[in-house]
């Protein structure tokens, strides 16, 4: 493969130093957006090759990660063609499936129903229910501790939105959670 | 009576039910933290529900555990950058 033309030292070593160190994130970032390992390290390549190029316009001292992750999701909505789901969401409809009350969960509490179902399971199969708009929200802060604003930077939307969207998020995943407690027999049926 | 314990003596049941993810997920500010903490530490009705969000918080973020490695990824992207013409060691 030809060789690009190279850069000076320091943009390498900054790169290296500045961007490097994230990979790890951004890899499990790329899998959770992808689903599937060989996806995933095609995304997480192209990546870091476009984060790369583009370093020359990264701000020295603004958060790198928060960067790349929005790099990331860039070229996982390019890839996919996916951004159409992100604009044909009525809203309105979501907020009202979201508005729900934490049921009863029989003579259980909820603590003790989320820790005997298969965690691991139960969370990526609800998350893979949940619309699009909630789902990325909750995998940046949920599950990549990123915050709010860090969030609303690599989504490009206000912080108003991204709380919001977090948390009509959260109660649809916790509604999904019991219900898979309930069909693995944890939750008693005329528990409601 | 100091502006914490003012703020304090402001927040009902409703407003801490309203604002109970921003706490626990760190985002208010350090005055309303504490207002919260203060109430939660109280107040009979609200502590059951902090109790179950944090252990719904925790759940969630357990499954990111759960993601593997990669194997071998950084070596591969490193060959990647070097054929976009990185040289850093």
């Amino acid at each position: 493969m030809t060789r690009e033309t190279a850069n000076p030292p320091d943009h390498d070593r900054a790169f290296m130093l500045d961007a490097l160190p994230w990979l790890r994130d951004v890899s499990r970032y790329a899998l959770s957006l992808a689903r599937n390992t060989h996806d995933a390290e095609d995304l997480l390549q192209e990546t870091f090759l476009r984060a790369y190029r583009a370093w020359h316009t990264f701000e020295h001292g603004s958060d790198c990660r928060a960067w790349l992750f929005r790099i990331c999701r860039n070229e996982f909505l390019r890839t996919r063609d996916r951004s159409a789901q992100f604009v044909d969401v009525d809203e309105p409809v979501l907020e009202m499936l979201a508005a729900v009350r934490t049921r009863s969960t029989g003579t259980r509490s909820p603590e003790e129903v989320l820790s005997s179902i298969d965690l691991p399971a139960a969370v990526e199969h609800a998350l893979q229910l949940l619309p699009q708009i909630f789902r990325e929200v909750i995998l940046l802060v949920d599950l990549h501790d990123h915050s709010y604003h860090s969030a609303s930077d690599i989504l490009g939307v206000a912080i108003g939105t991204v709380r919001s969207r977090l948390f009509r998020g959260r109660r649809l995943l916790r509604e999904s959670l019991l219900a898979f407690a309930r069909d693995a027999g944890i939750v008693y049926a005329g528990a409601e | 009576m100091t502006s914490l314990s003012t703020t304090s003596e402001m927040l009902d049941c409703d407003d801490v039910m309203h604002r109970l993810w921003e706490y626990l997920d760190g985002e208010l500010s350090p005055d309303r933290m504490t207002a919260m903490r203060r109430h939660l530490e109280l107040c009979r009705n609200c502590h059951p529900h902090e109790a179950y969000e944090r252990a719904f918080l925790d759940a969630v973020s357990r499954a990111r555990r759960e993601h593997p490695d990669l194997p071998g990824l950084r070596g591969r992207v490193l060959e990647r950058l070097r054929d976009a013409g990185f040289a850093a060691r």
